[in-house]
């Protein structure tokens, strides 16, 4: 292979910069400059105002941060997503690459199957969720199920339990999608590999142990870091299911505060703080996900 | 095999209950909340499906989410399976610094950054009340690049290099080798970048307030937050929207799903 | 771009002039002259949109060189950030019939409005037609930066059904006192006339409060709002007694701390309402209904009851180039004739004076409304102050904390409450 000066400017393949080029300027376009401005108000006391209007911005340094930080219910809502992490990307893995490796053998209704487990996904959570305040009402089905084991004050608006039922909401919304993920992924596994497993008195489980987990390794670290993301970033789940926040703020968002404080009380100087602190946690959750579920490169 | 088919299927009960309930209550006269009203004998009507129609035009309601959708799809699988697979089998400068601004463009909440695009697409770009507008910050779907790269780094390398050996361009491997391969993570990506647009309600509605212009989950929330209470049985016209509103969804998956099927690898890496 | 270049010179000029820059009285002047096509934007409440597109159908038939465009937008959080996005991007309509009080405070500052002062008959206008009412509408410099235009006067719903299935006497209910209040409900609740007695929404949106703290803390204290005078008003003996009622009923399971989908009072599910005249149009036929002032602690006589008014406003916006048309188009909206043509649509209490001997024929032909015409008379706005919205959320927060949840003291809930309020009135 020849490595020239131009390669090693360039890199082996030059065609790649011209394939992501498109990408970046979409990036650069649309991203940049409300980015930009979204970090760039965090550090000034600002508010939207008309064009044309004249109004004092200074620069505040880490004002905005500090308010955010020394705020209870920030802290509180940063803990919310902790606990709906916790609870949500393990139970997505496990129960998505579960179903999805059952999914993929031949059984009957397969079909049937497939489209009953994607449906929650697309329906739209405004309509769904009726469902959900129905079903887990003090006096709805899953409580009369329960009887003497029903929780009170029940699970939405018990300050313990709102953020789990959120969490368990969200998983059961979103275990399609995953499901998906794994699906395409399962089909790159190669059949030989699983006819090698049985030939050594591999079992199901085992083979599943052996050759399925692995070989999904790539989703796997997909299927984390969305489901991370997406957690991370939940705004219109909690917002329906305990309107805007439960008792005490125990199932409010992050993102749900930065709504509340960046745009209905026109502070966008301190939620665009709030959201700033968010995307780094998120990357650093991010970083070390990569580091312990680990990557192809 | 019994038991796997049973959990499957107590499962799927448990995963299609409540769209079943609101496929009854969108069926009914006389709203229902009861636990019988799950099982309806009688008390059945198209009624609501007419109501919604009337107050919102379902067909050009579904016409907008329909160009907006596509729109966004097109963007994505022309221009993210481009970025995906130069991501993950190509060597070139600056790799890892896209890497890194995809991660940061998902983890980064919209609601964070909808103001000052806003501003931006409106006043600097002057795509108020347009198509375009609509589907400019949805154009490229970021997680569907990652979803793409992932799946290309799933092939075997062998397969790259056998054929840069031949002396293919990166443009026909990709077109003619890796595509055909990652079909099923495709039409992934494809049902994944459906739902977001088909579902927005935010951004459509704040580039557009004509009305003839308003995608299906605009014109369903509108009417759910006012005019609902109008009707005769306003839950069951919101929910008949709300199914409409999930039917193309679900119909695309039903045709996509079938081609997840497993293509054979090892005949594509012959010596 | 010439149209961008023109826009931007027009609002500069416009928004100097209401900086009262020394060159800009003639700025001001020629901006309110102005005339030609206007943008509106109005609720998509089936009965406003009915009446919304008569008025409009009215004035461009008459007036084809200044032609009027409206659209709809809906009521609810997301209407406040529409607006305020059209605001900072320039591309507001010349007026929005939809604007809530709340917001006006927010909407000033960032510049989006203008004061309807600037034009030579605009407060006298103001003034001639709502009266002393008006005067909660003023903005903290003594300008009006909007015209109050509609009230839903809040009162307590009942279902006579539900009532006559517990014995309750249908015609003339005992809700006074808060004593008479609460003995009521729990019979209703005894004797399962329905789940809860009434269910006002628990949840903890800003605005919440306006429909069950605020009616009766504005009737218990005879009309007070929530901020008088720059300071918080409600860590008072009357503000604890309101929170103490309250409190009592969710202790009592009178009321639901469950976020309810759908109307609890056509449901069956609540037997009473907090709500205003609105509403009529959509118990038509379901539910057969009475209503009653809400309840004080003493039982003041009906015609000394104050309560939270629920208005919706028009303001006129900075984006608007010809604001001597948009400014005519709101007078003749807001004229006698139309205002009439409005409440018969709608129900809903223009904010005029004298509502009920103005407009006495309609009232003889419906009276169910005429009550709600007699309360229009007393009601409370929330206060005109900056950061209006914070100051809602933070008393709400303490409200929820406290009174709907039990976590917390509702006095103490209260008292903290009342020191964060404090401070944010102060700053601007």
């Amino acid at each position: 292979m020849r490595r020239g000066p131009l390669t090693r400017v360039l890199g082996e393949h030059p065609v790649g910069t011209a394939f992501v080029t498109p990408y970046v300027v979409f990036i650069a376009a649309v991203f940049a400059y409300p980015l930009g401005f979204a970090v760039y108000m965090s550090f000034h006391d600002y508010f939207f105002a008309a064009p044309g209007a004249i109004v004092d911005r200074p620069f505040v340094g880490f004002d905005n941060y500090a308010t955010v930080l020394s705020d209870p219910a920030v802290r509180r809502a940063f803990g919310n997503v902790l606990i709906f992490l916790v609870i949500n990307v393990p139970l997505t893995v496990i129960l998505s690459l579960g179903l999805s490796t059952a999914l993929n053998s031949a059984i009957r209704w397969r079909t049937f199957f497939r489209v009953s487990y994607y449906v929650p996904y697309v329906t739209a959570s405004v309509a769904v969720v009726g469902v959900w305040l129905f079903l887990f009402n003090s006096n709805g089905l899953v409580n009369s199920v329960l009887g003497p084991l029903a929780p009170d004050p029940s699970w939405l608006v018990n300050s313990h339990l709102a953020m789990p039922t959120v969490a368990i909401y969200v998983t059961w919304k979103q275990l399609g999608f995953f499901i998906l993920l794994y699906l395409a992924a399962l089909q790159n596994v190669s059949a030989d590999l699983y006819e090698a497993a049985s030939m050594d008195g591999a079992g199901r489980w085992k083979s599943f142990l052996n050759v399925t987990v692995p070989g999904v390794r790539p989703a796997t670290t997909l299927v984390v870091l969305l489901a991370t993301v997406t957690g991370a970033n939940l705004f219109t789940e909690p917002y329906l299911l305990t309107g805007g926040g439960g008792p005490d703020g125990a199932s409010a968002s992050p993102v749900l505060i930065m709504y509340q404080r960046g745009i209905e009380q026109g502070n966008p100087d301190v939620g665009s703080a709030i959201g700033v602190l968010l995307v780094i946690g998120v990357l650093i959750l991010a970083l070390l996900e990569r580091r312990f579920v680990g990557s192809e490169d | 095999m019994r038991l796997r088919f049973v959990g499957l299927l107590v499962g799927a009960f448990v995963f299609l209950f409540p769209f079943y309930y609101m496929l009854v209550g969108s069926l009914q006269a006389e709203p229902d909340p009861s636990v019988a009203g799950a099982f309806p004998a009688g008390n059945l009507t198209l009624h609501n499906y007419s109501e919604i129609d009337k107050a919102i035009s379902l067909g050009r309601s579904l016409i907008n989410s329909g160009i907006f959708t596509g729109g966004v799809i097109l963007g994505t699988l022309v221009f993210g399976v481009l970025a995906g697979y130069a991501l993950a089998r190509l060597q070139f400068r600056g790799r890892g610094l896209v890497f890194h601004l995809m991660l940061l463009i998902q983890v980064v909440p919209f609601q964070l950054l909808t103001i000052p695009l806003y501003v931006m697409i409106v006043r600097s770009y002057g795509l108020a009340d347009s198509y375009l507008g609509m589907i400019l910050p949805f154009a490229i779907n970021s997680t569907a690049v990652f979803v793409f790269r992932q799946y290309f780094l799933q092939l075997p390398a062998e397969l790259f290099d056998a054929a840069r050996i031949d002396g293919a361009s990166e443009l026909s491997i990709l077109w003619r080798i890796a595509v055909p391969l990652v079909r099923p993570a495709l039409l992934t990506g494809v049902l994944l970048t459906f739902i977001g647009p088909w579902n927005e309600f935010l951004w459509p509605f704040l580039i557009t307030k004509q009305q003839d212009l308003q995608p299906l989950a605009v014109s369903l929330t509108n009417y759910i937050t006012t005019v609902a209470s109008r009707a005769a049985n306003p839950f069951g016209a919101v929910l008949a929207g709300a199914c409409v509103l999930a039917a193309p969804a679900v119909a695309l998956f039903l045709v996509f799903q079938r081609r997840f099927i497993s293509s054979n690898l090892s005949s594509g890496v012959k010596g | 771009m010439k149209l961008q270049a023109g826009l931007l010179a027009v609002v500069l000029a416009g928004s100097l002039a209401a900086c009262g820059g020394s060159g800009g009285a003639g700025d001001a002047d020629a901006a309110a002259k102005a005339r030609g096509p206007i943008t509106i934007w109005y609720s998509n409440n089936a009965e406003e949109v009915a009446w919304g597109k008569q008025m409009v159908a009215s004035w461009n038939a008459a007036h084809a060189d200044q032609k009027v465009t409206a659209q709809e937008i809906p009521t609810g959080k997301s209407s406040e950030e529409v607006i305020g996005a059209a605001i900072t991007a320039g591309n507001a309509p010349c007026l929005i019939f939809n604007t809530s009080p709340a917001s006006v405070s927010q909407f000033q500052k960032q510049g989006g409005l203008v004061p309807l002062d600037s034009f030579s008959d605009g407060k006298s206008y103001i003034e001639d037609r709502s009266g002393d009412i008006a005067k909660q509408y003023k903005s903290a410099d003594g300008k009006y930066y909007q015209l109050p235009w509609k009230s839903n006067p809040v009162m307590i719903f009942y279902n006579k059904k539900a009532f006559a299935k517990a014995g309750i006497d249908t015609a003339k209910p005992p809700l006074t006192t808060y004593d008479e209040f609460l003995a009521t409900s729990r019979k209703l609740v005894a004797a399962k006339a329905a789940k809860v007695a009434i269910y006002p929404a628990p949840s903890n949106e800003f605005y919440q409060s306006w429909f069950d703290f605020y009616p009766l803390y504005a009737a218990e204290t005879g009309g007070k709002q929530l901020v008088a005078d720059g300071k918080s008003t409600f860590a008072s003996d009357e503000g604890k007694k309101v929170a103490t009622f309250w409190r009592t009923m969710y202790a009592d399971k009178l009321a639901s701390p469950e976020k309810y989908t759908g109307d609890a009072f056509v449901d069956g599910t609540a037997a009473m309402a907090v709500v205003g005249p609105w509403a009529i149009a959509t118990y038509k036929g379901k539910v057969d209904w009475g209503v009653v002032p809400v309840p004080t602690s003493s039982g003041k006589p009906a015609g000394e009851i104050h309560t939270f008014s629920d208005a919706k406003n028009v303001a006129m916006y900075s984006s608007c180039q010809n604001r001597g048309t948009a400014w005519d188009v709101l007078k003749f909206a807001t004229s006698q004739e139309q205002d009439g043509m409005f409440l018969q649509a709608s129900g809903q209490m223009p904010l005029r004076k004298d509502v009920a001997s103005v407009y006495s024929d309609y009232f003889t032909k419906n009276p169910d409304y005429k009550v709600f015409a007699d309360q229009a008379a007393r009601t409370v706005e929330v206060p005109n102050v900056p950061n209006s919205i914070t100051i809602w959320q933070t008393f709400r927060d303490a409200y929820s904390k406290s009174v709907i949840f039990g976590q917390q003291d509702p006095g103490a809930a209260l008292d903290g409450a009342a020191q964060k309020v404090d401070q944010l009135v102060k700053q601007s």
